[in-house]
């Protein structure tokens, strides 16, 4: 069986008939992702043996006569969520060994579905950033071309088929851009769907869970097992009582798709011609095209990066060697402090952590954070605006190719990548990337924005619609 | 209003983390980008709009309340140092 060609479904039945079980799958993904790992950097661990076991345990089920949804799929996860079995090592060297004592929710609720754990996959330090460029165990090189980084480590691990899916946080826009920059798809819930127990988040009003898979027919599969009620997160309070989705199908009249004409024009031309005949090929598919104005993009950018910052500072305070980390040997209580977080901290958590600190001093709180706080309010109200005369948004998920894995640029050119998906985390709306066309041999993506809990509607109008990473 | 680098001085203090001289000026010229960066969020008009503090209408979560076993086994073995029921941290006095 090559998983490129198979769907999650068509995994899950083969092993439910017998073709093949879940034991002989995953050592056969295993036996491949040592081989790509060698020259993509994908993953930080590998399951091996507690894989094996995981899969002899889903074909026990299916002989006592169980039928698990996603019996014997292999799952890739992101390094800052907790699995109880393999290092969580949050891109720092300093947790290269902690063992989390929990497993984040949305693993459990896969791996009760049958899923099986094959590995952790890279991350920026701390889980900060778009790229891998700042992980201690070096960039994760896209699998489309090589000298270019694949942005998030999970897009790479599916686009290479080595998985069916990955299971990754998305703050600012990292699950959205890797899926860009591989060709996959991927998509950050509504806010409060998926719960985020079991998240390292340096971001906690932005950090979501989500899922990248080929494509959104695959991520259909498993919404629903990974969604609802968690008492260990209160934002997933609003699905106690189940949700209203909103569902309406592809192709239909009835569909708006909002284009925001001037958000385009940050782009090279190259790639506004993708988004223009992506416009184009809705508008063939029966859709109706609307203009719209989304003008804050971005003073939401930059919102994001003030809150996001004063967020980290907050959330990176317990990485101290007492409570987490490895304690560093000094004379002094401070000096033990100071060693165990600069072992702790890379230069990127370092960098956010003390410029949140700085924003967030009497003299800039004003300023700074409360302005981003105004400015979050109005992105929010920008989003419900347009969705007043539209049913979902098309917009870039990425404002460049992926960047070259050769050579320095500032810190602020990277984060400005983020221009198109961190106003969408100020929304908290959904938004799923599919592939939408290609340049210089790169695949080039599209998000789909739509109102709180529109994925379904923004997965089946994005399966019907995008091409596939296969 | 005190200048960037005393600011900045004051936030390396605050996240009690050690840094050459070095680390410490690179960090002030990234600093002064950043607040170029940020020019535009401070002249934008944001009228009456009133800052959003959460971006979700989460509620308290009750349980029901009962004594429970606890975890505390577990969180141990997580921590660096840990006996007698404490997080241990060096010797401050001989």
């Amino acid at each position: 069986m090559e998983l490129r060609k198979t769907t999650v479904r068509q995994a899950a039945d083969a092993v439910w008939k017998g073709e093949i079980t879940a034991h002989q799958l995953i050592e056969k993904t295993l036996k491949n992702c040592s081989v790509l790992n060698e020259g993509l950097n994908i993953f930080t661990y590998l399951a091996g043996i507690d894989a094996v076991e995981q899969a002899k345990a889903v074909d026990q089920k299916i002989k006592n006569g169980e039928k698990p949804p996603l019996a014997g799929i292999p799952v890739a996860v992101k390094d800052d969520l907790c699995y109880g079995v393999l290092p969580t090592g949050l891109g720092s060297p300093a947790f290269s060994e902690f063992i989390s004592p929990v497993t984040a929710a949305a693993v459990e609720r896969l791996m009760e579905a049958g899923a099986v754990v094959i590995g952790k996959t890279n991350l920026d330090d701390m889980g900060q950033g778009s790229t891998t460029l700042s992980s201690p165990n070096g960039p994760t090189v896209n699998p489309w071309l090589a000298g270019r980084t694949a942005g998030s480590a999970g897009a790479a691990a599916v686009a290479t088929g080595v998985c069916m899916l990955a299971v990754e946080s998305d703050s600012g826009g990292a699950l959205r851009q890797g899926a860009s920059h591989c060709g996959v798809a991927g998509l950050r819930p509504t806010t409060g769907r998926v719960s985020r127990h079991g998240l390292n988040a340096h971001c906690s009003s932005f950090a979501r869970v989500g899922i990248t898979a080929f494509s959104g027919e695959d991520i259909s599969e498993v919404l629903d097992l990974i969604s609802g009620f968690d008492e260990r997160d209160a934002a997933t309070a609003v699905c106690r009582e189940g949700i209203s989705e909103i569902i309406k199908a592809p192709g239909s009249k009835d569909i708006t798709i909002g284009y925001p004409v001037t958000a385009f024009d940050y782009l090279e031309p190259e790639l506004r011609e993708i988004f223009e005949q992506a416009r184009e090929r809705f508008a063939e598919g029966g859709y109706r095209i609307e203009e719209v104005d989304l003008g804050l993009l971005r003073e939401g950018l930059l919102a994001y990066y003030v809150i996001a910052m004063a967020e980290a500072f907050s959330n990176h305070a317990r990485f101290d060697g007492i409570r987490f980390g490895k304690t560093a040997e000094a004379d002094s209580l401070e000096e033990m402090y100071e060693q165990s977080r600069a072992e702790i901290l890379g230069r990127e958590a370092r960098r956010r952590s003390i410029f949140g600190a700085f924003l967030l001093s009497k003299d800039n709180y004003g300023r700074y954070y409360r302005q981003a706080l105004k400015i979050w309010e109005m992105v929010r109200q920008e989003f419900e605006t347009v969705f007043e005369r539209c049913d979902l948004l098309m917009l870039p998920a990425a404002r460049s190719l992926p960047r070259s894995l050769e050579g320095e640029s500032g810190f602020l050119e990277g984060w400005s990548e983020d221009l198109y998906c961190a106003p969408v985390s100020l929304s908290g709306m959904p938004a799923l990337t599919i592939p939408a066309g290609q340049v210089d041999q790169l695949p080039v993506g599209m998000q789909l924005v739509g109102p709180p809990f529109s994925e379904k509607m923004l997965l089946a109008v994005g399966s019907a619609s995008g091409s596939t990473g296969k | 209003m005190e200048t960037s680098a005393a600011g900045l001085e004051k936030a390396i203090k605050a996240i009690k983390i050690g840094l050459s001289l070095p680390e410490q000026d690179h960090l002030h010229r990234e600093l002064e980008e950043l607040l170029g960066w940020l020019e535009p969020l401070l002249a934008f008009n944001t009228g009456e709009t009133e800052p959003l503090l959460f971006g979700h209408e989460a509620v308290n979560v009750l349980r029901e309340d009962h004594p429970q076993e606890g975890r505390l086994a577990e969180l141990q073995e997580a921590a660096p140092n840990f006996a007698g029921g404490f997080y241990l941290v060096p010797k401050i006095m001989d």
